[in-house]
C-alpha cells in the first residue's frame, strides 16, 4: 500500500521505563504531514515522556520511534536539528530580553543571520510581542512568555513542532492567541503534536490520542472519540443538583458525575447503557435527558475502573460546624482595598470583595495573576502593602495569630510530608493546630471519614496517587473545623474524575457552614462555585455569579466560563490601553 | 564545532551572568575572603612560646640559661615553679608549652667542665609545633655556654624564604586552592540550574552539540575564574607582601590554563547530576577537599604514605601549587617548571573531553 502522506512520527511498540515503572508502554503511533495531534490523559499518564521520546531527547527502553524518517536513537542529531520542542513551564532565559532569546534560539538552530530580522519581525508581529522586544523574558506575563517560547521554536521553521502543555497556567485569551499561531504555522505545512489538559483544545485537533498509565487507550478524530460516548451521557435538570448528585454517587454503574449550577451530568458504561431502575429513580428527582458527550466524558468513561473509586459516602453530607463566638453576624471574608507590591511590581492591586459564610468563592486566573499572593495575605502569611481584610471576623493585619485558629489553608501541591504516613501527617497537623490528644483523635477520625481516607492510614504519602494526596491535604486543613478554608489550586494535576469528587466534597463542606475560597486555572470548574472572582494581572476584573457576569457584558458571549473570562480580559486590556493613552 | 553556535552560547551566558550582579559580586568577593582567612589564620611560625622554669640550682649559670631562652625571641617566661607537681599542673593547664628543669649542681658541673644535664619538657599534644619548640630548645641548650672554638661549624642558610615567613609559603599555594574552591562550584551550578529550570531541554532539542554547548559555558566562566585568580594574586603581592621572584606574566599565563582545568571540573560534575545541591556537594568533594589536603598546600606530599602520594599526584591542584611556589618564591621559569605546565595543559584537554563525552543530550 502506497502511503499518501509520509509519516512524520512513526512509533512502534514504543516504551520507556524509569526504574521499575513504565512511563510509556507499547505505543504505536503514526502521525502524517500537516496533522495536529493532541495528547490527553491524566497526570502521570506519560504524555511528557512520549513527547520527549519523539523529540529524541529521551531514549526508549523498547520499541523504536522514527521522526521525519530518522531514528530517534541513532540519528538523534538529525531529529533535533529539524524539530521544535517546547517543554512544560517556562524554559527560556529569564534574564535575556525577547530579542536576545530569539537570537540565541535562531543561532543555535542554524538560522542564517541575514534571515533573522525578517523572521523575528514576522513572529513578534504574530505573537503581539513587538512592543516588548527589549524587555527581559522574566518580566513578561505568563501568556507572553509562552508565546515567546513558541516563537523561539518557530524561528527555524521546523517541520515538526512538539509542545508539552503549551496552554497550562496561561490566561484564556493568550491561550487563544497561542492556538491562532499554531494554526497559522500548520497552514504552512508543518505538523504539530502537543499535550494538553484542556479538553477544548483537544476538540480542535485533527486527532486525539488518549494516554492512560503509559498506554495509548484510544486514538481518533474528536468526532470518533465522542461517538464512543454516544448513549452513555445523560443530564438531569434539577433545582437541587446536590440531591441528584448524591443519589448518583451511590450507583456503581455511574462512572462519572459532573455537578453544574442547575443540572448534573453523568456518564455510564456505553456498552450497557442506562439501567431502567436508575432511570426511573432519577426521573423522580428531575428531568432526565441524553446529553451530547464531550471529549472529557469519553475520557471519564475510558479511564473509569482504572483509578481508585472512593467509598460512595465521600463527602455525602457533613454535619454543620459549630460556630465560634461572633462569627455568625460577619461575612466569611471581607477584603478592603487590599494591595501587595514586590519591589516595583504589583502582585495584588486594590482588591475589595466579600464572601458570605458557607459560600464557595472561586478565584479564577492564570499563573501570576496574583491568586496565591491574595490567599497568603488573607491567611496572615504575608502582610498587605496597603488595605486590610477580615477573615471570620478577625483582622488579618492586627491579629494574624488569632486568625490561624479559624482558618484552614491547603497550599499548592498540598504541602504534605511525603516520608510520613497518612496517619502521621494527620497527627502532625492536629498537633500543629493545638488540638489536645483526645480532640485530635476525634478530629482525625472525623476528617478522614469525610474525605474517604479510611483504610489508607498506614500508607506512605509519597506512594499515594495525586487524587488521594489531594483529599489528605484537605483533611489536614479542616481538622480543627475552621470557619474559612483556603484551597490554592487544589485540583491542579489531578485527573477529571477525581476532580469531580473533590468538588463534591468542597460543596458538602460549604453546606455545613464553612466558607471556602478556592483558586483554579481550570475555568470549567467555575461551575462548582457559588460566586466567582476573575483575576488578571493583579486585578479583580469581574465579580459575581456566572450568569450575572455574562449579563453584565454588552456583547453576546457563549455560555462557557472561558468565553466570559476572555470578554472581561479584552475589556480590561482595552481599559489599560485607554488609560495608558491618556496618561502619556 | 561551529564557531557561530559557540559564540551564541557564550553571548547568551555572558549576558545572563552580567545581569545577575549579586552572583558576580559573591563570585569575586568569596576568593578574597578565603585568601584573607587562610592568609592570616594559617601561620606555622612558632614564636612567643610560654615557658615555665623549675630551677633547683638557683645559680648565676642557671639564670643565664633562662636568659638565653628569652633572648632568642622564641620564648617568653610564663612562670617559675618550685616542685615537679607544679610544673606538670602548668603543662596540663596549658599555662606553658615548655618547662625547663634545671637540676641542682648545674653551675658546678659546668665549672668542672662536665656535661650538665638539663631537662626540657615539651607539650607534645600538637606535634608539629612541639617539634619546632623542641628543636629551638635543643639549639639554645647545645650552644650553652658559648663554645669558644668548635671543631666543625655549620652555617645554615635558608633559601627562597629566608625569613621562614608562613605567608610567603601559604599565599602562593592558596592561589591554586582557591581556584579549586569557587570556579568548579559556579560552573557546576550554571549547568544544573538550567537542568532544574528546564531551559536545558531547549538545548537538547536543538542542533547544538555537547562540545559547542560546553565550550560556550567554559569561556565565560573561565573568564570569571581568571578574574578571581588575578584578584587573588594581586592581593597576595600587595597586601600580604609576598615577594615575587619570577615572572608575573608566566604566572598569569599558566594561571589561565589552570583556570580552565577548574572550570572543566565544574562542567564534568554537572554532567553527572541533575540537581544543584548534589552538584554543589560533588564540586566540594571532588575539587576543594582533595586540593586542600593533597596539593601540598599545607601538608607536604613527600611525607605522605606511598599510596596517598600516588593519589595526590593525580590531582591537578598540586601541580599548580608547585608551579606557583616555584615562580613566586624560587624565581623559576619554564625551563625548570615545564613538566607541571604540560600536565596542566593535558588536564584541561582531558577534563573537557570527559565532560563532552559524559554530556548526553537526553533528559534521562
Amino acid at each position: 500500500m502506497a502511503e499518501p502522506h509520509p509519516a512524520i512520527i512513526r512509533a512502534q511498540r514504543l516504551g520507556r521505563r524509569f526504574g521499575g515503572r513504565w512511563a510509556v508502554r507499547d505505543v504505536d503511533l503514526h502521525v502524517s504531514r500537516g496533522e495536529i495531534l493532541g495528547l490527553v490523559g491524566p497526570d502521570g499518564a506519560g504524555k511528557t515522556t512520549l513527547l520527549q521520546l519523539c523529540a529524541a531527547i529521551l531514549d526508549p527502553s523498547e520499541g523504536e520511534c522514527r521522526v521525519l524518517g530518522f531514528d530517534t536513537v541513532r540519528q538523534s542529531a538529525e531529529v533535533t536539528s529539524r524539530i521544535g520542542y517546547m517543554a512544560q513551564g517556562f524554559t527560556l532565559y529569564s534574564r535575556l530580553t525577547v530579542a536576545e532569546n530569539l537570537k540565541f534560539a535562531a543561532t543555535a538552530r542554524g538560522v542564517p543571520p541575514g534571515l533573522l530580522p525578517v523572521r523575528r519581525a514576522q513572529l513578534l508581529e504574530m505573537a503581539g510581542l513587538g512592543p516588548f522586544i527589549h524587555r527581559q523574558e522574566g518580566a513578561l506575563s505568563g501568556g507572553m512568555r509562552k508565546k515567546l517560547a513558541l516563537c523561539a521554536n518557530l524561528v527555524h521553521r521546523p517541520a515538526l513542532l512538539l509542545l508539552d502543555e503549551p496552554g497550562l497556567g496561561v490566561d484564556p485569551l493568550s491561550r487563544r492567541e497561542l492556538w491562532r499561531m499554531l494554526e497559522g504555522f500548520r497552514r504552512e505545512g508543518a505538523t504539530i503534536a502537543f499535550s494538553t489538559s484542556y479538553m477544548d483544545e483537544a476538540e480542535l485537533c485533527d486527532r486525539v490520542a488518549f494516554l492512560d498509565a503509559g498506554r495509548l487507550v484510544a486514538l481518533g478524530t474528536p468526532a470518533d472519540l465522542r461517538a464512543r460516548g454516544a448513549g452513555a451521557v445523560f443530564r438531569v435538570a434539577s433545582s437541587e443538583p446536590g440531591v441528584v448528585e448524591s443519589a448518583l454517587s451511590r450507583v456503581p454503574e455511574v462512572l462519572g458525575v459532573q455537578w453544574q449550577a442547575r443540572e448534573v451530568r453523568f456518564a455510564v458504561d456505553p456498552a450497557r447503557g442506562l439501567p431502567s431502575p436508575l432511570r426511573s429513580a432519577l426521573e423522580r428527582l428531575g428531568r432526565i435527558a441524553p446529553a451530547p458527550p464531550t471529549i472529557e466524558d469519553v475520557f471519564v468513561i475510558l479511564t473509569a475502573g482504572a483509578g481508585d473509586r472512593p467509598a460512595a459516602d465521600t463527602g455525602a453530607a457533613i454535619e454543620p460546624r459549630p460556630r465560634g463566638p461572633g462569627e455568625a453576624s460577619v461575612p466569611g471574608i471581607s477584603a478592603d482595598r487590599l494591595s501587595r507590591r514586590f519591589d516595583g511590581f504589583i502582585a495584588v492591586d486594590d482588591l475589595s470583595f466579600e464572601v458570605r459564610t458557607g459560600e464557595v468563592f472561586g478565584l479564577l486566573g492564570a499563573n501570576g495573576a496574583g491568586k496565591t499572593t491574595l490567599i497568603r495575605m488573607l491567611c496572615g502569611l504575608l502582610p498587605p502593602s496597603s488595605g486590610n481584610a477580615r477573615v471570620a471576623g478577625t483582622d488579618v493585619v492586627a491579629d494574624p495569630r488569632g486568625l490561624r485558629q479559624r482558618i484552614g489553608y491547603m497550599s499548592q501541591r498540598f504541602s504534605l510530608y511525603g516520608d510520613l504516613s497518612v496517619a502521621e501527617n494527620l497527627a502532625f497537623f492536629a498537633r500543629a493546630y493545638g488540638l489536645d490528644r483526645r480532640a485530635g483523635r476525634e478530629a482525625i477520625a472525623w476528617a478522614s471519614g469525610v474525605t474517604g481516607l479510611a483504610g489508607l492510614e498506614h500508607q506512605s504519602v509519597a506512594r499515594l496517587s495525586a487524587a488521594v494526596r489531594q483529599r489528605l491535604g484537605l483533611a489536614c486543613s479542616i481538622l480543627h473545623r475552621p470557619a474559612v478554608v483556603f484551597l490554592d489550586e487544589p485540583t491542579s494535576g489531578v485527573d477529571p474524575l477525581s476532580r469531580f469528587r473533590f468538588w463534591r466534597l468542597v460543596n458538602a463542606l460549604a453546606a455545613a457552614g464553612t466558607t471556602v475560597l478556592v483558586t483554579t486555572h481550570y475555568l470549567e470548574e467555575a461551575a462548582y462555585c457559588h460566586r466567582l472572582g476573575l483575576m488578571h494581572e493583579g486585578r479583580l476584573i469581574a465579580l459575581g455569579d456566572l450568569a450575572a457576569l455574562r449579563a453584565a457584558l454588552s456583547e453576546e458571549v457563549p455560555e462557557t466560563v472561558e468565553a466570559v473570562f476572555v470578554a472581561y480580559i479584552e475589556r480590561e486590556r482595552a481599559r489599560v490601553l485607554r488609560e495608558g493613552g491618556t496618561a502619556s | 564545532m561551529k564557531p557561530s553556535r559557540v559564540t551564541a552560547v557564550i553571548e547568551k551566558e555572558t549576558k545572563e551572568i552580567v545581569r545577575d550582579p549579586v552572583t558576580v559580586g559573591v563570585a569575586l568577593i568569596m576568593p578574597l575572603i578565603m585568601l584573607f582567612l587562610f592568609g592570616y589564620a594559617i601561620s606555622l611560625d612558632v614564636e612567643d612560646i610560654r615557658m615555665g622554669v623549675l630551677d633547683h640550682d638557683r645559680s648565676p649559670a642557671s639564670r643565664q640559661l633562662v636568659d638565653e631562652f628569652v633572648r632568642s625571641g622564641y620564648f617568653r617566661p610564663a612562670g617559675a615553679y618550685g616542685t615537679p607537681q607544679e610544673v606538670e599542673s602548668a603543662l596540663q593547664r596549658n599555662a606553658v608549652k615548655l618547662a625547663l628543669v634545671i637540676p641542682p649542681g648545674f653551675q658546678e658541673a659546668l665549672a668542672r667542665g662536665e656535661t650538665a644535664p638539663v631537662q626540657a619538657l615539651v607539650d607534645g599534644t600538637y606535634s608539629a609545633s612541639a617539634n619546632l619548640v623542641a628543636a629551638y630548645a635543643e639549639t639554645i641548650i647545645a650552644g650553652f655556654p658559648e663554645v669558644v672554638a668548635p671543631a666543625v661549624r655549620v652555617e645554615v642558610r635558608v633559601w627562597y624564604n629566608p625569613s621562614l615567613r608562613s605567608a610567603n609559603f601559604v599565599v602562593p599555594g592558596l592561589f591554586g586552592v582557591i581556584l579549586m574552591a569557587f570556579p568548579p562550584l559556579l560552573t557546576a551550578l550554571a549547568i544544573t540550574r538550567e537542568k532544574e529550570s528546564g531551559s536545558i531541554q531547549q538545548v537538547y532539542a536543538s542542533p547544538l552539540t555537547p562540545a559547542e554547548f560546553l565550550a560556550g559555558k567554559l569561556v565565560p566562566y573561565g573568564l570569571i575564574a581568571f578574574l578571581q585568580i588575578v584578584m587573588v594574586i594581586a592581593a597576595g603581592f600587595l597586601w600580604f607582601a609576598v615577594p615575587m621572584r619570577g615572572s608575573l606574566d608566566l604566572l598569569l599565563a599558566v594561571g589561565l590554563v589552570y583556570v580552565f582545568v577548574t572550570v572543566g571540573i565544574g562542567l564534568l560534575v554537572s554532567t553527572i547530576t541533575n540537581s544543584q545541591v548534589v552538584a554543589m556537594l560533588l564540586a566540594l568533594i571532588v575539587a576543594l577537599m582533595p586540593s586542600m589536603l593533597f596539593s601540598g598546600f599545607l601538608f607536604p606530599i613527600f611525607t605522605m604514605p606511598y599510596v596517598a602520594q600516588l593519589y595526590a599526584r593525580t590531582l591537578p591542584a598540586g601541580y599548580f601549587v608547585d608551579f606557583s611556589r616555584g615562580v613566586v618564591l624560587k624565581g623559576a621559569g619554564l625551563p625548570e617548571l615545564w613538566p607541571a605546565v604540560a600536565l596542566l595543559f593535558a588536564y584541561t584537554i582531558i577534563i573537557f573531553a570527559l565532560a563532552v563525552w559524559r554530556f548526553r543530550k537526553k533528559v534521562a
